[in-house]
């Protein structure tokens, strides 16, 4: 304590353990996050045809950023969904899910915040508000939220009396008269609002994906969910745990719109009967329980021309399923198969991940759109 | 004897300090004025919102940092070198060179301060202002902190004690912490939020490893030279000293809890933040065991009674944080205006009634002058019904705004923000108080460092009162 030289050493020593922690340590676990995908293969590795998230920042949103900061904005927002133990966040609908570092890495300026004077914004560009709302929200806040005491920025915006292409008509706030005036966004306000915009973590990610808050209600209101959760229950008390996991996995592609899903139900019908004279049916269908070969191809890269099943002939276009088109797994095309192949009093073999891949590599140098016919499949 | 050696200390350190009290009082009055804008503005939104000057935003970063770098600097190289020279026993040496180094440090925050007012602000915690005026700040301060450890090492007795270590680990953990946070966000930048965890370490070690060690020195200096009797328990301070710097730093990051950054950074922080009951229980021990053995004392004496607040103000807070920190509790409070508590708390309650003790106990010697007790009572009880007032509008808005938010079904602007606008209005009461009382003890004490050109003003107000 005595000698100045031995007293630095020891008080730099403990501040060094806390740097190496927070700072290298940091630095090392999440310093070199990159882009990843949900939708990740079995051994960790991203598919080639995955979307990346999250998202680049365009030119203006990172400009926005600096402005953003430069307004002092932080000191009254946050930019954060805490986790669901940490607070309410998703529950007030700050987020369909907790943020993570990975969120964060194409932000120059990160502005997590720590005071929430004003609401979270790190999912404002998902909340739906158009551009105008925004535009008025940051010359005159109270214009559209009365009660807010966020600070009007008057001075990003030009005031005219008469309306132009680019003029936002606005009321303002402490006007009795009542009369519209029009504003002109700068330039410096359009960048707030394209950074503002393109906030939203509205993606999963490999370590968070999205809190399903509604799940109770859904399974209350809506129908599908509800017979499909009875239907889990039904095949899982005659098949054996696996098999039933991969009917019931097939059935959500069958059901499902959006990526992921294949959205088959939509012509083939939920009952799997198709429509007469449009779309096959698949209850029953000498396609369906027969060679799986074809099946697998069908899936993969569609069907169209003309094409006989049970006797009766359809001409019609099946586009690859899935979205964007062709974009089903191995693991998605065979969970699907199987449910078709076992529902609608069907009873065919299961088909496994590994047939698939077998037949995609069979056909690796087909384009991945070009669409089968009924002559191709039955010719090999 | 002794008295003319330090009345040869006093001498030498008189223009140093002078210059830097005078100027930690200007960037008061500044914080004050500011303060009271940023309050303004929350109360009333359209308050000067047409000058894009005075966003709420800026002004309150600002006041931040006039606050936290003009006053609080300004007036931690006068004391620390007052104090460090006493204890030393040596004459300050350096004269024109603090002067120099004390002129560049303000200038250096007054371009900070320009910059953000111009739209140049960064955004990390406490380092907003523009990276061009870090590098003058670093160097003015090393000169300044190089210059008072010369100092010390020109000391007549090897023996260190207590006021020594807290004051020069305080002078020296700023400069580390600015290189790293330097290092970590401009030169070598961090990515995502890598760059959130080092500046809110950066932040609130400002705090922790700046401000709080160098209060607590000065009030092991004050307490017992005041009151005349050694430190209780003084064996106990070297452990408190220790706590804080091994416990301090992990500490400062529980406020990321549920954050986007990995567990256990919160986690370390929320374990730590509890440990450091045993630094608040040893420096609240050794000051007012030592304190209330005679309580006229410190009713009598200003400068004590001023610090006397700022430890009890220390340790009640400090314990309020810890039970802050705990993972249940940080849910409600985390995001609220409870962060504004501790920050205030901090500042005023603790750092700046400590620092107005001390001045108040310093001037007198260094200057051979007198400052009215009346003016410094008028000052003491404006200061403590100031920061009274403003910490419990924001303990108890805080609270408000807290539970209320975790309240889904609740509006966020129409039921949350509304139930806690009028907090925000007793926050802005309290900043006029606190104006008031701080351009009072501005006054108080530019009178003593520079009598002529006031003379005339206040010989006028006397006749007139």
């Amino acid at each position: 304590m005595n000698n100045i030289f031995k007293f630095s050493i020891g008080i730099f020593s403990t501040l060094a353990f806390a740097w190496l922690a927070f700072v290298v340590g940091a630095r090392k676990q999440f310093g070199d996050l990159e882009p990843s995908s949900s939708l990740l293969e079995e051994d960790g590795s991203i598919p080639d045809d995955a979307e990346l998230f999250p998202r680049k920042l365009s030119g203006l949103a990172l400009q926005g950023s600096k402005e953003y900061v430069s307004l002092g904005c932080t000191t009254c927002h946050t930019q954060q969904v805490r986790l669901v133990e940490a607070g309410f966040d998703v529950e007030r609908g700050w987020g369909k899910r907790p943020s993570v570092p990975r969120d964060y890495i194409f932000h120059e300026e990160v502005n997590i915040g720590n005071t929430r004077v004003g609401p979270d914004l790190a999912n404002v560009g998902q909340r739906g508000y158009s551009d105008e709302w925004l535009h008025t929200h940051l010359f005159q806040p109270q214009i559209v939220v009365p009660d807010s005491i966020c600070p009007p920025s008057p001075f990003l915006y030009q005031t005219i009396s008469t309306k132009t292409s680019s003029a936002i008509e606005v009321k303002e706030f402490s006007n009795e008269a009542n009369s519209a005036i029009f504003i002109v966004p700068t330039l410096r306000a359009k960048r707030v609002i394209s950074y503002l915009n393109s906030l939203k973590q509205d993606y999963e990610l490999p370590e968070m994906s999205f809190i399903d808050e509604e799940d109770d209600q859904l399974s209350e209101e809506s129908k599908p969910a509800d017979e499909s959760a009875e239907a889990k229950e039904e095949i899982s008390s005659k098949l054996p745990v696996w098999l039933a996991n991969q009917i019931s996995a097939g059935k959500e592609v069958y059901m499902k719109v959006g990526p992921g899903g294949g959205m088959c139900f939509t012509c083939h019908q939920p009952t799997g009967l198709g429509l007469p004279g449009q779309f096959p049916p698949l209850a029953g269908s000498d396609w369906v329980l027969g060679n799986k070969e074809r099946l697998i191809k069908i899936t993969m890269h569609g069907l169209m021309g003309e094409i006989e099943v049970n006797g009766v002939k359809y001409n019609n276009v099946m586009a690859p399923p899935g979205i964007p088109p062709g974009s089903l797994t191995d693991q998605q095309i065979a969970d699907v198969l199987t449910y078709i192949r076992n529902d609608w009093g069907n009873s065919a073999s299961s088909i496994s991940p590994e047939e698939v891949a077998n037949i995609r590599e069979s056909v690796k140098d087909r384009p991945s759109m070009q669409m089968w016919t009924s002559a191709e499949l039955n010719s090999k | 004897m002794k008295i003319k050696a330090e009345k040869l200390i006093d001498n030498s350190a008189k223009w140093v300090v002078s210059f830097y009290v005078a100027s930690a009082g200007l960037w008061l009055l500044a914080a004050a004025f500011l303060a009271y804008i940023a309050s303004a503005k929350l109360t009333d939104p359209f308050f000067l919102s047409n000058f894009e000057f005075f966003t709420y935003g800026k002004v309150k970063i600002a006041q931040a940092n006039a606050f936290v770098y003009g006053w609080g600097g300004n007036s931690i190289f006068a004391i620390s070198l007052w104090v460090i020279a006493r204890l030393a026993q040596a004459e300050v040496r350096g004269r024109f060179l603090h002067l120099a180094a004390g002129a560049l440090w303000n200038i250096g925050i007054t371009f900070g301060l320009l910059g953000i007012f111009d739209g140049h602000m960064n955004s990390h915690e406490m380092l907003e202002m523009p990276v061009e005026v870090w590098p003058l700040l670093f160097i003015s301060y090393s000169i300044i902190a190089t210059l008072i450890l010369v100092t010390h090492r020109s000391r007549l007795k090897h023996e260190t004690i207590a006021p020594q270590w807290f004051i020069l680990a305080s002078i020296l953990w700023f400069p580390a912490l600015l290189i790293i946070a330097w290092n970590g966000l401009e030169i070598n930048p961090t990515r995502g939020t890598v760059q959130s965890v080092l500046s809110m370490w950066f932040g609130q070690n400002l705090i922790w490893l700046w401000l709080t060690p160098f209060a607590l020195g000065a009030a092991y200096y004050i307490i017992p030279a005041i009151i005349g009797k050694a430190i209780d328990k003084y064996y106990l301070a070297i452990f408190g000293f220790w706590c804080i710097a091994a416990l301090a730093p992990w500490s400062v990051v529980h406020h990321l809890e549920g954050g986007p950054v990995p567990m256990w950074i919160p986690a370390i922080g929320t374990v730590m933040s509890i440990a450091m009951i045993f630094p608040i229980a040893v420096a609240s021990t050794n000051f007012h065991a030592t304190a209330f053995k005679d309580i006229n004392i410190v009713w009598n004496s200003l400068p004590l009674r001023f610090v006397i607040f700022g430890t009890l103000s220390y340790t009640i807070s400090s314990y309020i944080g810890v039970v802050f920190s705990l993972p249940a509790v940080a849910k409600l409070t985390q995001f609220s205006i409870i962060n504004e508590f501790h920050f205030n708390q901090r500042v005023y309650g603790f750092f700046s009634m400590i620092v107005f003790g001390m001045v108040y106990y310093m001037l007198p010697m260094i200057t051979g002058k007198e400052i009215a007790k009346s003016a410094k009572s008028f000052h003491f009880w404006t200061s403590a019904l100031g920061v009274l007032m403003l910490l419990l509008a924001y303990l108890i808005g805080g609270l408000t705004h807290g539970v209320l938010a975790q309240q889904p079904s609740l509006n966020w602007a129409s039921s949350v923000i509304s139930s806690v606008k009028p907090y925000f209005l007793i926050t802005e009461m309290a900043f006029v108080i606190l104006g008031f009382s701080q351009l009072v003890f501005v006054i108080n004490i530019w009178k003593v460092l520079f009598p002529n050109p006031f003379k005339v003003i206040f010989n006028k107000s006397k006749v007139s009162a």
